[in-house]
């Protein structure tokens, strides 16, 4: 396993996986989001041992913790992961693969450039120019969890809060768009 | 890393040492990255007196770019023919980076091996 946060708070980070054994890479300038489409966390991506990609991005849990906010079997998920260690066959057709995941929008991909130019101004002590390049990351992007919640923090605003309940609002009533597969 | 993304201080024109930081050079084949040459189609409109033109070398390499003249700093996404390679061949593209354990880690690190990905956060 493999954990990649798209995240830059290393101490909140440490305190997460104090009891995981698996390595956790930090993600702060959020690469992974644009290299794999990710829009959402979590999104788990399962990898064969040739680079192929058995599963592409995928909503799946680690428990049930969550399972009647977001409606998913915590366990039929871990089943599915079972199988695909055990017999290499996660159980998706090359080609329902292929189809389940859209691309990023020229909009989208712009988004994560200005996320990138803000923290950069933020590291500048240019607070306007972050100011400038957080708002244009969320005009471009604003159903992306990894552009508007993930710059919350980031921005002084609490990612539990109001602003937070707003954004999901927003989201829900886009049609909770997401870029990965749907109904596993 | 190839595939990764970069922030730079221009305002639209990288000098050649910005150029090799990146990964690339000029040579009279075209744009070249170890054995790989991009054909440069028009060379005026890439290479000025001042620099290479960053919207155009982008356009080359087939990467996104923004530009942000106010702030003089440039930024260029990753390949998209890496993420196509994800999302259409279906192969992982690889990255490399910072563990908690303060040294660097790469997707390749582990070939020949399952991999179960999972991207998450703090928020």
């Amino acid at each position: 396993m493999i954990g990649v946060a798209i995240d830059e708070n290393l101490e909140k980070l440490r305190e997460l996986t104090a009891d995981v054994d698996f390595p956790i890479l930090v993600d702060a300038d959020h690469v992974l989001t644009e290299l794999y489409a990710i829009s959402n966390v979590p999104t788990v991506v399962l990898i064969n041992e040739d680079d192929s990609i058995a599963m592409p991005n995928w909503s799946a849990y680690g428990s049930n913790l969550f399972s009647e906010f977001t409606g998913v079997e915590a366990d039929r998920q871990h089943d599915r992961i079972r199988r695909w260690v055990r017999d290499g066959d996660a159980g998706m057709s090359t080609s329902e693969a292929v189809a389940a995941v859209d691309d990023l929008t020229a909009d989208e991909e712009a988004a994560r450039l200005h996320f990138r130019l803000a923290t950069t101004c933020r590291d500048r002590g240019d607070a306007a120019g972050a100011d400038r390049n957080f708002d244009r990351a969320a005009k471009l992007a604003p159903y992306d969890w990894t552009v508007r919640r993930a710059m919350m923090p980031l921005r002084g605003q609490d990612p539990f809060g109001e602003t937070f309940m707003n954004l999901y609002g927003e989201w829900k009533d886009a049609g909770k768009p997401y870029h990965g597969v749907r109904g596993y | 890393m190839a595939n990764h993304p970069a922030v730079l201080e221009s305002s639209g024109l990288l000098s050649e040492a910005q150029l090799a930081e990146l990964g690339w050079h000029l040579k009279p084949e075209g744009l070249c990255q170890d054995d790989t040459c991009v054909l440069v189609p028009d060379r005026s409109a890439l290479v000025h007196d001042e620099g290479v033109d960053v919207a155009v070398l982008a356009d080359l390499l087939d990467r996104p770019v923004v530009v942000d003249s106010t702030a003089g700093l440039v930024a260029l996404g990753s390949p998209r023919a890496a993420r196509r390679q994800a999302l259409r061949e279906l192969t992982a593209p690889d990255f490399s980076l910072p563990n908690l354990d303060g040294g660097v880690t790469s997707l390749s690190d582990h070939r020949s091996k399952k991999r179960l990905l999972i991207a998450f956060s703090s928020w």
